[in-house]
């Protein structure tokens, strides 16, 4: 017969190993079965804390951030007077020139419910879902600029794949429209903050510093005109082939307290599905 | 009731509080990277007074919480919670002195290596690497530890934990 001591240093031992395997299983599994495993934790074990987390931050947001919000409200209350003017602009070109009129997504407003890994600006979880209206590949914003699109949508919350993950990719163009491009998170390790990179850019085409960069519409998920940052410099280039710019993002996802989902757009997804992709 | 079973439910009396600390305190304070992380906290804490084995499982039960919560890289946060509550029971049964000070650097410890494991197993390099984990890890390490510290004061008997006087 076995020793308590070594009894219980077989079964630690054993415990260990069985973790360890079941974590290397996760990280190397599909990601559609990893999604279902993190959805299936959060719509229920981890919906009671999601629900406190969503209250926390409500109350954060409406007692802290209530003197910046209004000032941004009286900003674009100042920004919105000359808006009638443009629009009736825009409306009489676009009939001159027969073009359809502008379809504007309906932005939704979400609590962004930051969590304490390493990796939270990567994908950050949003506090409204489906019941909102949420859908898989609909547009984030804040206030300052693009911040990514969502990943995965389930009934009350929502997972965002930011600009920082490496994953992400976005269709752009600088702001006078001469020079289109492919942005995704930069991979050069000599560079300090999470920066952008411009890619696809034609030798030939050059773009100065301080251009800034929108979307360009091209894929159909971001419309055009969001912002997505300003041109620092060239981060490489391949001679007489392509250039590649560095781009400094115009908005934070690790600082962010609440963004907007653009609907409209987004790839529907089976009602009975609790959180799927698309 | 016996005294095992009432120490039982006083530490997780403390486990459920840390808890609701995470999910509805730490929303409110300064910015979330470097507000204390009080599920790693409990997860120390759990690991100093049990065995490696049910630690382990501990940590890897809170990493697919975070994991669930924040699934940038699936399962890093497992991997990485697993080894280090694994890693905190045996460090405490091998080397560990009954000190609050030395409790407090255990956790914030235990915090960076957690973030260093995860940012591996994320694939993270580079400066972005080293910005992590010599600002940010630092900080979240001395919060978190802080808080600690904190706990173990107001809770030491609770906790059933040794501390010298």
């Amino acid at each position: 017969m076995l020793e308590p001591d070594r009894t219980f240093a077989r079964r630690d031992t054993a415990l260990f190993v069985f973790c360890v395997a079941l974590s290397v299983g996760a990280l190397f599994a599909p990601e559609p079965w990893q999604y279902a495993a993190a959805s299936a934790a959060r719509s229920t074990a981890l919906a009671p804390l999601i629900a406190l987390q969503r209250i926390a931050e409500a109350s954060r947001t409406s007692r802290t951030r209530f003197d910046a919000l209004t000032a941004e409200r009286d900003s674009a209350a100042v920004a919105a007077q000359s808006l009638p003017v443009l629009l009736d602009e825009n409306a009489q070109l676009r009939a001159l020139l027969d073009l359809a009129r502008r379809v504007s997504p309906r932005p939704v407003p979400a609590e962004v419910l930051h969590q304490s890994l390493p990796t939270d600006a990567r994908m950050l979880l949003i506090g409204s879902g489906r019941a909102a209206g949420i859908m898989p590949f609909q547009p984030v914003v804040s206030p300052d600029g693009l911040i990514g699109l969502v990943r995965t949508a389930g009934a009350s919350t929502a997972l965002v794949m930011t600009w920082a993950h490496p994953d992400f990719r976005a269709s752009a163009v600088t702001l006078d429209g001469s020079v289109t491009g492919l942005v995704g998170v930069t991979a050069d390790a000599t560079i300090r903050e999470p920066m952008l990179e411009l890619r696809g850019v034609p030798y030939r085409d050059s773009v100065a510093v301080g251009t800034p960069v929108i979307t360009s519409g091209l894929g159909g998920v971001f419309p055009r005109g969001l912002n997505i940052g300003t041109v620092v410099g060239v981060a490489r280039q391949s001679e007489g082939w392509e250039r590649i710019y560095l781009v400094r993002p115009a908005a934070a996802p690790a600082r962010v307290s609440h963004v907007l989902v653009l609907l409209g757009g987004g790839v529907p997804q089976p009602a009975a599905a609790e959180d799927s992709l698309p | 009731m016996t005294a095992a079973r009432a120490r039982r439910i006083r530490f997780m009396l403390v486990m459920v509080l840390l808890v609701g600390l995470q999910f509805y305190v730490r929303p409110r304070l300064w910015n979330p990277r470097v507000a204390p992380d009080f599920l790693m906290l409990g997860l120390m804490l759990f690991a100093i007074r049990s065995r490696p084995g049910a630690a382990a499982l501990a940590g890897f039960i809170i990493g697919f919480a975070s994991d669930a919560l924040t699934p940038a890289r699936f399962g890093a946060a497992m991997l990485a919670n697993t080894l280090v509550g694994y890693a905190a029971a045996w460090g405490r049964a091998v080397f560990f002195a009954d000190n609050l000070l030395v409790n407090a650097g255990f956790i914030a410890a235990g915090v960076w290596l957690r973030n260093l494991l995860v940012l591996i197993a994320s694939g993270t390099s580079g400066r972005d690497l080293l910005v992590q984990l010599f600002l940010w890890s630092p900080a979240l390490a001395l919060s978190t530890a802080i808080a600690g510290v904190i706990v173990l004061a107001v809770f030491r008997d609770w906790l059933d934990i040794r501390l010298e006087e």
